[in-house]
């Protein structure tokens, strides 16, 4: 029996009050669209448990993590990519140590090993031409990407996107979201992308599995 | 009537709760040293390197320019007004009690408080609200480890390193006003280091390590402590700094009655 990479059972949203209950199954990509109103900013934030919801559980690879104790909780974020919305770059170090912090922090790899794989990860995102810049002088795309290949330094399981889209052109778009899924395996795409945010281009839509839509109170999938 | 003693007491009160949630912060602190793995380690001391570049070395020409104009009024005044009672020798005592031990600590604590406190307190509270700080959790990476830890290392260092140099500049330059008003090099170091005692290296050290603390620590908390809008970065900039120097004096005070 395979575990869930995601589960939200009968989460509370704020601002709306919407109940959510929705699965994020294992090579599958699940999006959540709403207005801001619709409280679907805070999905992503309960999914890491980096906030607590008013009601309701959320369940990680089978895990209840706004359960356990912080520290476990930070280990256990580490099996997740998470792309927070307005990327969440640390200013003061350049595009390539953003990607690579993750690595340094939290992996035991030597410092050549991690220079080698940032190598890939950075061409895997197209931004080794920009990886020296410091995220206020790169531009919107840049930094998207950028933020990419950090939720993806572990080569997670799961990857959470909070606002993935916002601002950039569809191409750029789509590459990210095929950059997110991993490439197709047997089953579907290689890892589980949750995507939440206000819209999803029309036409990325095709790629994407399972989509809800917050409106009105109400979850509803989009068909 | 009863207005400014309710007022007084809500001041009172405020002041507690603060230093209880401080005090609560800096145990938690403490907390997450254990945990910080290896390669989190290396990590951390490269932030804490960058900040002692910052903190300690990029402030040491203001704290030679304070250390030295200091020194001179003092000792060239001091030596002026006891040499005419014929009692030059106190220039020592005034030297290390005065300087040494009370106003070097305290200057260079207050230095690094105004200097790079504001500057903690602003980045950590611009971090907050730019999501970094909730991109770090998500991560897996805490806060109080690649933020807190190494800034309050780097304080505690720098503010031990910036007494040292402090003292050492103003002995200095408590030589040149000596010299000026006709006492000899010689005479003076002797008087000087006769009057340093053991009791006074580790008071100097112990203010270190605590002064250390307090410029690290305030920033930090009340950077954290913010909700995220754009409009507290300056508050909370400009609460850490008041705190930190309110905070500075009052152990100052602290160390003179009870030490």
């Amino acid at each position: 029996m395979t575990t869930l990479p995601l589960r939200f059972a009968d989460v509370i949203l704020p601002k709306s009050g919407t109940r959510v209950s929705l699965e994020v199954p294992e090579h599958r990509t699940v999006s959540v669209q709403g207005a801001e109103e619709s409280g679907v900013d805070a999905l992503p934030s309960y999914a890491l448990a980096l906030t607590r919801p008013s009601a309701g559980q959320v369940f990680l690879f089978g895990e209840e993590i706004a359960m356990l104790p912080e520290r476990a909780a930070l280990a256990f974020r580490r099996r997740v990519g998470y792309l927070p919305a307005g990327d969440g770059l640390l200013q003061n170090l350049t595009l390539s140590s953003n990607v690579a912090l993750p690595l340094r922090f939290g992996s035991d790899l030597s410092e050549r090993e991690i220079r080698g794989r940032l190598q890939i990860m950075l061409a895997m995102v197209r931004i080794a031409d920009a990886a020296s810049l410091r995220p206020a002088d790169a531009t919107d795309e840049q930094r998207r990407r950028t933020a990419l290949a950090r939720a993806l330094a572990f080569d997670p399981q799961l990857l959470i996107l909070a606002d993935p889209f916002d601002g950039l052109t569809v191409r750029a778009a789509a590459e990210l979201l095929e950059i997110a899924r991993g490439g197709e395996s047997g089953a579907g795409a290689r890892r589980a992308v949750f995507v939440t945010g206000q819209s999803v281009p029309a036409r990325i839509e095709p790629r994407v599995d399972l989509r809800y839509r917050l409106a009105n109170g109400e979850l509803t999938i989009d068909t | 009537m009863t207005a400014p003693v309710a007022a007084l007491g809500g001041e009172v009160a405020r002041a507690v709760a603060w230093v209880g949630a401080l005090a609560r912060f800096f145990v938690e602190t403490l907390r997450a040293v254990p945990w910080l793995t290896r390669a989190g380690r290396r990590v951390a001391a490269q932030v804490l390197l960058r900040q002692v570049w910052f903190t300690a070395l990029q402030a040491i020409p203001l704290l030679v320019v304070l250390a030295s104009i200091l020194s001179f009024l003092v000792i060239s005044q001091a030596t002026r007004e006891l040499g005419r009672l014929g009692a030059t020798e106190l220039i020592g005592r005034l030297m290390v009690v005065v300087i040494v031990r009370e106003l070097g600590p305290l200057l260079t604590a207050l230095t690094v408080a105004g200097r790079s406190g504001t500057a903690i307190a602003t980045e950590l509270a611009t971090n907050k609200v730019m999501g970094e700080l909730n991109a770090l959790r998500g991560m897996g990476i805490d806060p109080l480890h690649y933020h807190v830890l190494p800034r309050l290392g780097a304080a505690i260092i720098s503010v031990f390193g910036l007494i040292v140099v402090f003292d050492l500049v103003a002995i200095f330059a408590g030589h040149v006003a000596a010299s000026s008003a006709g006492m000899t090099g010689g005479r003076y170091y002797d008087i000087v280091l006769q009057s340093l005692t053991i009791r006074d290296v580790w008071l100097t050290a112990a203010k270190g390590l605590i002064f250390g603390i307090i410029v690290g620590m305030i920033p930090c908390f009340h950077g954290l402590a913010i909700r995220g809008r754009p409009t507290d970065v300056p508050i909370a900039s400009s609460q850490a700094v008041v705190a930190s120097i309110l905070t500075i004096f009052v152990c100052s005070g602290l160390f003179v009655v009870f030490l």
